[in-house]
């Protein structure tokens, strides 16, 4: 037993003295790969359960099937699995920004059962987000395991991000930059390589998995100088469809907690709200990843009005499976939306312009979806590089770039935080390295706090103290109660000058007299922001810190200056 | 000194006697108490290299509206200063993060089971789990609130247990009480523990703040387990031998909590404890 | 070498607790184990100059030198030394007369003292009182060793425009290569002037071992 655990030891040691960019390449690979798997078994489930369900579409009753889809979902995801709410990503940001990437175990695949149960059963939700939390999912616990530090399990998240995304869309490119986008937001040497082989790892897994892939093969495309035109008016469209989209999601999902129904209740309410929906209009079921490439060939069959009805519709009903209890993302929700846009783009540029020579059908339904992407996520370069994959040829790069910069432009304008920071930008958690709102988070009061500092009781004598600072360069002293220690107050140099000045005081009076007791004090607890703000708003240079009414240490502006300058330095140069 | 304690508010007679007992344990050692009511049934806390997500079962929240009067009724019974804890980073919606930075962590044998079903039993995996990543050494508490008047320090000779000697030591130094220290003979001579002692620099606090020092044979485990007096704190190393020992031959930290009704305070393998 | 985090902490001047986050982030060229960081020198000298971060290998001596560079006051009499019988009757002959005097003083440097001096007293007599002054130039002599006083005592009183218009006796000549040995000798000495029994003391011309027993004395009971 022993020698293996020496032998263990030893393999262990020897790896983590090597380059650490080595450990990360091959720890790198292997999350790549699991999360591709991850990814890969939840298409082929959902491919599964929708020919499983589809005999049963045709029955009346039909309705009901995303309500129990959503019942089951919400029911694993309170009572079985235990998760907080919420889609995923957002939760990865979070935890990569304030706790290095620390995910539960559990993460890396509940959200895949609920989000297969709401989807399968017709839900209008995407995959992609929970096959993002799960791939994060896995590689933080794989670092958990190596026991690396922060640092490398934030990499190895953005590895089982750049997987998974790489994976299901059979496209490393947009994997690797929706990793580095979106979750890390940082663009540094150490992270690309890793996240970069993950993601092709990612990709080929679901290569040879699923060798034929049915959606987003690569379809080439003509689209020459003549669209741009036409592409600057698609930006500005999907920028208000994608506003659109945000605020009816999170609306809905606002009124749906104001609600005072269980969870199971609204589950019902929303899936069969779908349901109905998805009777006379079944391109708002599911992920919708058929209908897309329908649309992407040119074969997609329905009338203008249908098609603009069909965009609200399938608006509607996202929120309405993901407001109300479902579980899943909004990415391929996004690709539908934007390519329905896309197509009544073009067919509106026909009755109108009868005669305008452009490309077909299908790129206008990807530029949609590059507009979409880029208004929603506010990612642009996830949506270029996505459709870039797509499409398979760089021809078609100056209009997806013209479609994607105004989207995200003009979105940005209008709603300045995206789908998936809004949560974190209201909740003051929106942390990207390298900030300032993340080295005052990450800087701790008790890291700041000087405890060198005299006290001085209460029940002193002036003339004594007028001893004590001679021979101190001290400028604040605080007082304390003889017996149990207590912070009574304290004593700024310049607030008593004019006592110091006047020897006829000295022996007259005691310290508790001339104290300051009003003056604020900072608590541990306090973050250093709110303790910055105390400072500026009473045009105080030091703080005490006091805890529990004792007496723990002073913070001056000089000291956070200091440790400031530290902090942005371990942040920001590369290692 | 600043010492505080995290107690998880439970609002049952059953978490009443859990909070007096910290309350208790407070007092002695001069520490702060912090209360925490939860407001939903799950919190998480990000350890170093870990994120424990703790479910609680229903009767956390029980009654919230009464919970917080509860509380302040008992701080107030002890003549202890309130102080609650309000969660501000929330990593969902209803699941808050605990942060992990505190001197003390008070945990009854379970956190999610259902307090009928612990009596003494087994400690629940997520208190383990707790136990496992925390760097705060953690306070079980009996079933009902039992005030003590010495310390029992159970030396088994690991890592873990020099750390449970110092805390030993340190609550024996803040609260006055006797100290004693009780040891098991496995293989070795008692003069090696003595050995281990003075290569820690311990020699002389244990001289000063300790009253026995008990030995035993390897098979009078159980009598000695019957001679710590029933009204002492058991501080105790978890973890001392390793995972696949501790699998395979269960741990004495088990054997122990499962015998006594004392008060446990656990020390796990990531403590780090300075006098 | 073998560091704790403490040291550690110590020589990044930081909290110990933001070594712990460092080390948990990442972000530190250190090998962890339990409470002792292993680390290479050369690779964290190389890490540090890389960062721009100053280590501090050495500790701080600044404090300490200070109380060095505090000469007390019978040993700058003592290197001054004391003249007796100085002739004038006008401000500008006396100092004269006493720098002619004054051994420590350069010859070619005599006559700028002088200038220095007279300017000083143009601005503002340095008679404190009592019959004393102190004359003193504004600015430091860089050709000095060290700080020094030098005491002379004057054939007769000579009218100097002091504070309370008594003719002067005696000159204490401060003379410093730094303003702030200056400040700390000038209190040292207003502190034994303020002691009237001193000042008639000083006016039987003690030779120089009873000055500076005296001044000793005066010394020890205001520490005790």
């Amino acid at each position: 037993m022993s020698k293996i655990k020496n032998w263990y030891k030893r393999i262990y040691h020897e790896l983590f003295h090597l380059d650490d960019r080595l450990l990360l390449i091959i720890a790198g690979s292997i999350v790549g790969i699991c999360s591709g798997l991850a990814a890969v078994a939840l298409r082929l489930s959902l491919e599964s359960a929708l020919e499983w369900l589809h005999p049963y579409r045709s029955y009346g009753w039909a309705f009901l099937l995303p309500a129990i889809g959503a019942v089951l979902s919400s029911f694993y995801l309170e009572k079985i699995s235990r998760e907080g709410a919420g889609h995923g990503v957002p939760e990865v940001i979070y935890s990569v920004s304030r706790y290095g990437g620390l995910l539960r175990l559990r993460s890396s695949f509940s959200r895949l059962i609920s989000s297969l149960l709401t989807i399968g059963s017709g839900g209008s939700a995407g995959p992609e987000a929970p096959v993002v939390m799960s791939g994060s999912a896995i590689g933080s616990n794989i670092a958990k395991f190596l026991g690396l530090n922060d640092r490398q399990r934030i990499t190895l998240v953005g590895c089982g991000t750049a997987g998974a995304i790489a994976s299901i869309f059979n496209a490393p490119i947009a994997g690797l930059v929706f990793s580095v986008e979106v979750i890390l937001g940082e663009w540094k040497f150490v992270n690309i390589i890793p996240i970069a082989i993950a993601a092709v790892a990612g990709a080929q897994i679901s290569q040879s998995i699923i060798p034929a892939q049915v959606i987003f093969n690569h379809h080439p495309f003509n689209i020459g100088v003549s669209d741009i035109l036409p592409s600057l008016c698609l930006g500005i469209v999907t920028a208000f469809v994608s506003v659109l989209f945000t605020k009816i999601l999170r609306q809905t999902g606002k009124i749906a907690k104001k609600t005072s129904f269980p969870f199971w209740v609204r589950a019902i309410i929303g899936g069969c709200t779908v349901g109905m929906i998805g009777m006379f209009m079944p391109v708002v079921l599911g992920e919708g990843y058929h209908f897309i490439q329908l649309m992407i060939l040119g074969t997609f069959s329905m009338g203008t009005f249908l098609i603009f009805v069909a965009i609200f519709a399938k608006i509607f009903a996202t929120a309405m499976t993901l407001g109300w209890g479902g579980s899943g993302g909004i990415f391929a929700p996004c690709l539908l939306i934007g390519s329905l846009t896309g197509i009544l783009f073009h067919k509106m540029l026909f009755v109108f312009f009868p005669d305008i020579i452009s490309a077909r059908e299908g790129a206008y339904a990807l530029l949609g979806m590059t507009g979409l992407i880029s208004g929603v996520m506010q990612a642009p370069l996830t949506g270029i590089f996505l459709i870039v994959e797509i499409t398979g040829g760089y021809e078609t790069i100056l209009p997806l770039i013209v479609v994607s910069s105004i989207s995200s432009t003009m979105s940005h304008y209008i709603e300045p935080a995206s789908f998936y920071l809004k949560e974190l930008i209201e909740r003051g958690q929106f942390l990207r390295p390298g900030t300032d709102a993340r080295i005052l988070s990450d800087l701790d009061l008790g890291e700041l706090v000087d405890k060198e500092h005299i006290r001085v009781s209460e029940n002193m004598v002036f003339r004594e103290f007028i001893e004590l600072i001679k021979t101190s360069n001290q400028n604040f002293f605080p007082v304390i109660e003889d017996a149990t220690d207590e912070y009574k107050g304290v004593i700024q140099i310049t607030a008593i000058r004019k006592y110091v000045l006047d020897p006829g005081m000295y022996d007259m009076i005691f310290l508790n007299q001339v104290m300051d007791t009003d003056i604020l004090t900072a608590s541990l607890d306090n973050g250093l922001q709110e303790v910055l703000d105390m400072m500026d708003m009473n045009n105080m240079d030091s703080i005490s810190v006091v805890e529990h009414d004792l007496f723990i240490g002073m913070i001056s502006k000089n000291r956070i200056l200091d440790l400031y300058r530290r902090e942005l330095i371990m942040q920001t140069t590369a290692h | 000194m600043n010492y505080k304690l995290l107690h998880i508010f439970r609002n049952t007679p059953f978490g009443r006697e859990t909070f007096l007992q910290s309350l208790y344990f407070c007092k002695i050692i001069n520490a702060h108490p912090v209360v925490y009511i939860p407001k939903s049934d799950k919190f998480l806390m990000y350890f170093s290299n870990d994120a424990v997500q703790v479910d609680l079962d229903a009767s956390y929240l029980t009654s919230p509206e009464t919970a917080k009067t509860h509380a302040q009724d008992l701080f107030d019974e002890m003549e202890i200063k309130s102080k609650f804890f309000e969660p501000k980073n929330f990593t969902a919606s209803s699941l808050p993060d605990i942060p992990t930075n505190f001197d003390y962590l008070c945990c009854p044998r379970s956190v999610s089971d259902l307090s009928s079903k612990i009596g003494l039993g087994h400690l629940g995996p997520k208190v383990r789990r707790i136990i496992k990543h925390a760097t705060f050494p953690i306070l079980i508490t009996s079933p009902v609130f039992k005030p003590w008047k010495s310390i029992s320090v159970f030396f088994g000779g690991s890592k873990n247990a020099m750390n449970s000697l110092k805390i030993g030591l340190k609550i024996a130094m803040s609260s006055g009480l006797p100290l004693d220290i009780y040891t098991c003979l496995e293989k070795k001579e008692a003069s090696h523990y003595k050995e281990l002692i003075n290569a820690a620099d311990l020699t002389e606090p244990v001289k000063q703040l300790s009253r026995k020092w008990h030995f035993y044979e390897k098979d009078d485990f159980d009598t000695m387990l019957y001679d710590i007096p029933h009204n002492s704190l058991i501080v105790l190393g978890a973890y001392g031998h390793g995972l696949i020992k501790d699998f395979l031959f269960g741990s004495k930290m088990e054997q122990i909590q499962s015998t006594v009704t004392n008060n446990l305070l656990i020390t796990g393998p990531h403590c780090s404890i300075s006098l | 070498m073998e560091l704790s985090v403490s040291e550690l902490s110590k020589l990044l001047g930081v909290a110990p607790t933001t070594i712990e986050r460092w080390l948990r982030q990442g972000n530190l060229p250190v090998s962890s184990k339990g409470t002792h960081c292993r680390f290479n020198k050369l690779e964290l000298e190389k890490w540090a100059a890389k960062k721009k971060i100053t280590l501090n290998f050495s500790e701080k001596v600044l404090p300490s030198k200070k109380e060095d560079e505090d000469i007390p006051l019978p040993a700058a009499i003592q290197n001054g030394g004391i003249y007796y019988d100085i002739q004038g009757d006008k401000v500008s002959q006396v100092l004269k007369n006493s720098i002619e005097k004054i051994s420590i003083i350069p010859d070619d440097l005599k006559t700028d003292l002088f200038e220095r001096l007279m300017e000083r007293e143009v601005a503002l007599s340095t008679g404190i009182g009592r019959g004393i002054a102190i004359p003193h130039p504004r600015e430091q002599l860089n050709y000095l060793d060290g700080p020094v006083i030098c005491v002379c005592f004057l054939d007769h009183p000579v009218d100097y425009n002091a504070l309370d218009q008594k003719p002067v006796f005696v000159l204490f000549f401060i003379l410093c290569p730094d303003l702030k040995m200056h400040l700390h000798l000038l209190s040292a000495l207003s502190f034994c002037l303020k002691d009237p029994q001193f000042i008639s003391f000083l006016k039987s011309k003690p030779d120089s071992v009873q000055l500076i027993t005296k001044i000793e004395y005066l010394q020890q009971e205001n520490t005790q």
